[in-house]
């Protein structure tokens, strides 16, 4: 699998289009033509935001079509809001496509996608081409409340099946995403991306049943690109992430850490020591 | 009006000739080659290669990073493949390069700076070697050295007794007298003085009532930062005759030349690289750009030039030569 980063740039883009999505959700649509050349699904960019801050923001690439990109977002803190403050016509520099994306070309035909609050910005991406391929997709998507799903129309109507979960029961199954997963036929893979615990949970679920499953996860990141080791996890020493990476400090483990932003986001979950 | 493609932008560390004052700090910018798509690494004065130690490291646990207000809380923890494996590895990959790389050197005892210093100092790819005495994330041990003027001279001359090329010392703010600290690195034989380290922090999760890092604490950078940096130049400065690689929140040419003026020969950029990797060629351009409108020809005339009590480093550099 190639790095992105082989084929990433700072790239200068204008804002399209901004709509806030629900309550703190921006969807931000940007001109970037030469980017959705390059896009592919479970890719992320780091925003590059106007003004002082210390670090970009880190984010999946929701969309990628004709001339336009998108980003989905929550306003959690200081920075995400300074990016959900730009207006249409304003530029945004970014650094894209970045990470190893998911890999959608497995020969399986009945897939799950679980998605946790933010992490659908990054799910879309690879639900349009697996169902491009012909797959039965299954959308496992969990959130605080019901006002939280954004985009979920947005799933069913590229067609996939939609299966709800929130805290408060507001909408769809009431409790967590995971135990939703467990209690439905059991997919042939699995594809995810979420917060870390639900990303665990997944992860426990598959291995039990012996399910191929991609995991994209979250970390705080520094640069983004490779540069820092602030983003990273551990994993198997032979891991297909990890093909020369030298020996860890514990005698006889073998396990390292591997950097989220470089080698992954995207890990398998049978290769996490986590 | 000077032409801008006359300027002397050159930076003197030891015997090593930068032709630019910018440099790509240690543990910020990888090998280089990470941020080789974003930038023209041929305008950098030099890459400062991330840490490495005698031994493997798995470094700390996540998270390791925490974005703060104006700055970000770090806790890595030294993470490297240690020496062996880095000069089997690695090293013959910094060949290609197109600016100097200097290789950092970090360690649990003076015995553990030698070896390294003089196993890695003796590759050709290695232009200088940077003492990374001032880690603050490595339990304890890691700043004690650059905390403690004697230790700080152990370990200097140590390193010196191993390698001709270049050594700068990197020091740290989190002592009570910085000045007291750089004679020391230079009396035992530093050509060079990085200024400085991160200062140390933390963060508390109040939801969850704990440490934000996984380290617990970890060393705070960026523009948080900076007024601290300047002042820790400008006093080292004053104190030793040697060329100093300022460094601590610099994000502007303005930045930068506020610690050109106190005294730093070159400027080290580390966190700014993450909110825009374009960021030392922007500071480049504009510290050119500065030099042009004022008439400046050679970077040397701004080097300490608002520190009343510098001690002129170019002064000494003309009654060696």
């Amino acid at each position: 699998m190639a790095l992105a980063s082989s084929i990433s740039a700072v790239v200068p883009t204008r804002i399209l289009d901004r709509s806030e999505v629900a309550h703190d959700v921006i969807l931000l649509g940007i001109e970037a033509p030469d980017l959705v050349k390059k896009v592919r699904p479970g890719h992320f960019a780091m925003a590059l935001l106007p003004g002082r801050q210390a670090a970009g923001v880190a984010l999946g690439i929701y969309e990628a079509h004709g001339s336009r990109c998108s980003l989905l977002f929550f306003l959690a803190g200081d920075r995400t809001r300074r990016l959900g403050a730009l207006r249409v016509g304003e530029r945004l520099d970014i650094v894209a496509p970045l990470g190893n994306g998911f890999d959608c070309e497995g020969a399986q035909r009945d897939i799950a996608i679980v998605a946790g609050g933010v992490g659908i910005a990054s799910v879309l991406l690879p639900a349009q081409r697996l169902l491009a391929r012909g797959a039965r997709v299954r959308l496992f998507y969990g959130a605080r409340t019901a006002e939280r799903l954004v985009e979920a129309e947005r799933f069913a109507a590229e067609g996939c099946e939609l299966l709800l979960a929130t805290d408060d029961g507001s909408r769809g199954y009431h409790g967590l995403v995971t135990d939703l997963l467990a209690r439905e036929e059991a997919p042939e893979r699995i594809l995810a991306c979420g917060p870390t615990p639900m990303l665990r949970a997944v992860s426990a679920y598959a291995q039990e049943r012996k399910i191929p499953a991609q995991l994209s996860l979250e970390e705080a990141f520094g640069c983004g690109v490779g540069g820092c080791w602030g983003c990273v996890v551990p994993i198997v020493r032979t891991s297909a992430q990890a093909p020369s990476f030298p020996p860890s400090e514990a005698d006889g483990s073998d396990v390292v850490h591997a950097r989220v932003c470089a080698e992954g986001p995207v890990f398998w979950a049978h290769e996490l020591r986590w | 009006m000077v032409d801008s493609a006359k300027l002397d932008l050159s930076a003197r560390i030891g015997s090593l000739v930068l032709p630019y004052p910018t440099v790509g700090l240690s543990g910020c910018y990888g090998s280089g080659a990470e941020f080789a798509p974003y930038v023209d690494l041929a305008r950098l004065g030099a890459v400062v290669l991330k840490s490495v130690t005698r031994r493997p490291r798995m470094g700390n646990p996540t998270p390791r990073i925490v974005h703060t207000p104006a700055g970000m809380l770090n806790a890595i923890g030294l993470q490297n493949p240690g020496i062996d494996w880095y000069l089997q590895h690695d090293v013959a990959k910094f060949a290609q390069t197109p600016c100097a790389t200097i290789g950092s050197v970090a360690g649990f005892s003076v015995d553990d700076y030698a070896y390294v210093c003089e196993r890695l100092a003796a590759r050709n790819e290695i232009a200088a070697i940077e003492l990374n005495i001032s880690c603050p994330n490595v339990a304890h041990e890691g700043e004690t050295f650059a905390c403690d003027p004697d230790l700080t001279a152990r370990v200097v001359r140590a390193a010196r007794d191993t390698t001709d090329k270049p050594l700068i010392a990197k020091l740290s703010p989190n002592v009570s007298d910085i000045a007291t600290i750089a004679r020391s690195a230079v009396a035992a034989g530093a050509d060079a003085l990085a200024v400085v380290n991160t200062v140390r922090g933390m963060a508390i999760d109040i939801v969850q009532r704990k440490p934000r890092l996984g380290n617990v604490t970890g060393g705070l950078s960026g523009p948080a930062i900076r007024p601290i940096a300047v002042l820790a130049v400008y006093e080292v400065a004053r104190a030793v005759a040697v060329p100093i690689v300022g460094q601590g929140g610099i994000e502007t040419a303005s930045d930068a030349l506020e610690f050109i003026l106190a005294g730093a020969s070159a400027v080290g950029i580390g966190t700014a690289n993450f909110a825009d990797p374009r960021a030392p060629i922007t500071i480049l351009d504009g510290i050119i750009e500065y030099m042009v409108q004022r008439n400046v020809r050679s970077l040397r005339e701004l080097v300490g030039a608002a520190n009343t009590g510098f001690a002129n480093i170019n002064q000494v550099e003309g009654d060696e030569g």
